[in-house]
């Protein structure tokens, strides 16, 4: 373990305890955004989501639990998913899963 | 709620549209993020939010008693009273039903027929965790390590900051609190928060959930069914799936913690690469080991008095991180075998310790520490010492079948998650720098269309973090 690193000649209770390292270095802290730039980014992120991994969407919206809203959602995600279906924007997921299936198949 | 989730999504979509709203507010975003975390937490059991907030206030108080304590003999009582009650809450919560159940087993031993009854309480999912920021807090005003916090809000926001409340990393107060003293003039290193978030669900969703379901729950739960080589790979395949689940998620954290203005410590470097044991714990859970080291290692002594001490502060800090994890005995073996090889590799030293090793050597090394802390793993990992023995039982002697379970598809992804532990350090700079000259759009939409790819390519459903049960 890290403590083991080093000898303690030195008396230990003044010895400050906090040796962290940030896990994104400064280096890369020098670029970045605003949180609004955060909320746009989250924003987009779903949108583009909602397109390609709408064969997901109606289990998602079943995996938010009950009531009388997801009741309401629920078809108008299996309606979405019909309507990306048709344009063909399911195809990248279907490709993708068959593709695994196959791997998972495969035997020596 | 789960990070890889709709649910969390839409979450963290109302919580980052509050953080662009509030902009300079920081009393407001800090009030705001408060009750988000505690409306993550709640998602689990309400009722736990009671504890957690019972746990902020005793941290709040007894920080602020130790300040105004006028000696030291007084703040090192308050000090005492406090870590003894964090630690009682989290005794009765998490290890109550063990130490009853293992005292039963005595009595049976000895022949007493009276048994003491069970309290049979859930476990409250990360109370391991904020119970370890709550003695860090107590522990580091009482050192003069960092100021006591005065802002209640601050205190409450440091022990539920959801990105790290059910499984990590271990943040300690001197790192955090000084963050929210005043708002960071940085910006958002949006760039490098995806990348991590994004390789942590391939890590999660892809690597470590068929690992899971492919190869090492069927061979853990049967071993006796399954001859060597699947035992062997099951074993290599669990080393993989632990590190991609775990890590998975404190890359997510950061990420998370990242994206809403704080920061956080690395909590995972390559463990496998490591040529020392005492380099995997460097590497492996660093926030976790750094705290033992801090708070459990130093304090018994460290290495000041004499190398059978030490030896003995290596054995008690490894089993008592060992039954951090879990109230089992099987964890205090996986304990006992890193605190054993720690002080070992101690002893060799005076051989091993201080040569520079040839390159033939250090693969050899890298090796013989891998192979030994996946040995350890089978404690980890089995469902009780018994399941252990057998699994252990089976990898020595039933070698002459062939693979069943293993197919080429999981082996491919345990060399893939070995390879990982390989690749240089520039490269996640390089990707991350990469990623910050795209335009937010752009970002916004390369990360919504990988997550779609990622989710296609993984099993259907969610399996929970492996470290959410500690």
């Amino acid at each position: 373990m890290v403590a083991l690193e080093r000898e303690l000649r030195e008396p230990l209770a003044p010895a400050p305890s906090t040796t962290t390292a940030d896990a994104i270095p400064l280096a890369l802290r020098r670029h970045g955004g605003s949180p609004r730039q955060v909320l746009a980014i989250t924003f987009i992120g779903i949108l583009a989501l909602a397109l390609f991994a709408s064969r997901d969407l109606p289990s998602w919206v079943g995996g938010l639990g009950d009531g009388p809203l997801i009741e309401r959602a629920q078809p108008l995600a299996t309606k979405w998913d019909d309507a990306m279906a048709s344009i063909g924007l399911t195809r990248p997921h279907e490709a993708l899963r068959d593709l695994i299936r196959r791997l998972l198949d495969a035997q020596w | 709620m789960l990070f890889p989730t709709l649910g969390f999504l839409l979450f963290f979509l109302i919580v980052a549209a509050a953080m662009a709203v509030l902009d300079t507010r920081f009393a407001a975003k800090k009030a705001v993020l408060v009750v988000a975390s505690y409306y993550f937490y709640a998602q689990w059991d309400w009722r736990f939010c009671f504890l957690l907030a019972g746990s902020s206030a005793l941290s709040y108080l007894a920080g602020q008693l130790i300040d105004k304590a006028p000696d030291r003999g007084r703040a090192r009582t308050i000090l005492g009273i406090a870590v003894a009650l964090h630690l009682g809450l989290l005794g009765a919560f998490k290890y109550f039903d063990f130490f009853i159940s293992s005292a039963n087993q005595l009595a049976r031993l000895l022949g007493l027929e009276h048994e003491l009854p069970f309290i049979e309480i859930l476990l409250p999912v990360g109370i391991s965790f904020f119970t370890f920021h709550g003695i860090s807090y107590i522990t580091d005003v009482y050192r003069g390590d960092v100021a006591v916090c005065r802002n209640p809000l601050d205190m409450l926001l440091y022990m539920s900051f959801f990105p790290q409340l059910v499984a990590g990393p271990i943040v300690r107060a001197a790192y955090f609190l000084p963050q929210l003293a005043r708002p960071s003039t940085e910006p958002i290193p949006i760039g490098p928060a995806l990348l991590l978030i994004l390789s942590g669900l391939f890590k999660k969703v892809v690597i470590a959930n068929y690992l899971a379901t492919g190869l090492v729950d069927p061979v853990f739960s049967a071993p006796t069914s399954y001859g060597g080589p699947d035992l062997l790979l099951a074993t290599y395949g669990y080393a993989v799936q632990i590190f991609c689940d775990f890590s998975a998620y404190s890359d997510m954290a950061i990420a998370l913690a990242a994206l809403l203005g704080f920061r956080f410590p690395a909590n995972f470097n390559q463990p496998y690469r490591a040529q020392r044991l005492r380099e995997f714990w460097q590497r492996w859970h660093i926030s976790l080991s750094t705290w033992l080291r801090d708070y459990l290692y130093k304090p018994l002594g460290g290495n000041r008095d004499g190398r059978l001490r030490t030896y003995r502060n290596l054995l008690l800090t490894m089993l008592l991180g060992g039954l951090w994890h879990g109230a089992a005995w099987k964890f205090i073996a996986w304990g006992a075998l890193h605190g054993g090889g720690l002080a070992v590799e101690r002893m060799l030293e005076p051989w091993i310790g201080r040569r520079a090793l040839s390159p033939v050597a250090k693969i050899i090394a890298t090796l013989v520490v891998f192979h030994f802390v996946c040995f350890a793993w089978i404690f980890f990992r089995a469902e009780d010492f018994a399941m252990a023995s057998l699994y252990i039982g089976g990898l020595a002697t039933g070698w002459s079948g062939g693979l069943q379970q293993a197919g080429p598809f999981v082996v491919a992804l345990i060399a893939l998650g070995l390879a990982g532990q390989f690749t240089p350090d520039a490269l996640f700079d390089r990707v991350a720098l990469a990623f910050a000259r795209v335009p937010s759009w752009g970002l916004g939409a390369m990360a919504g269309i990988v997550v779609a790819l990622i989710n296609a390519l993984g099993p259907e459903g969610v399996a929970p973090f492996i470290y959410f049960r500690f």
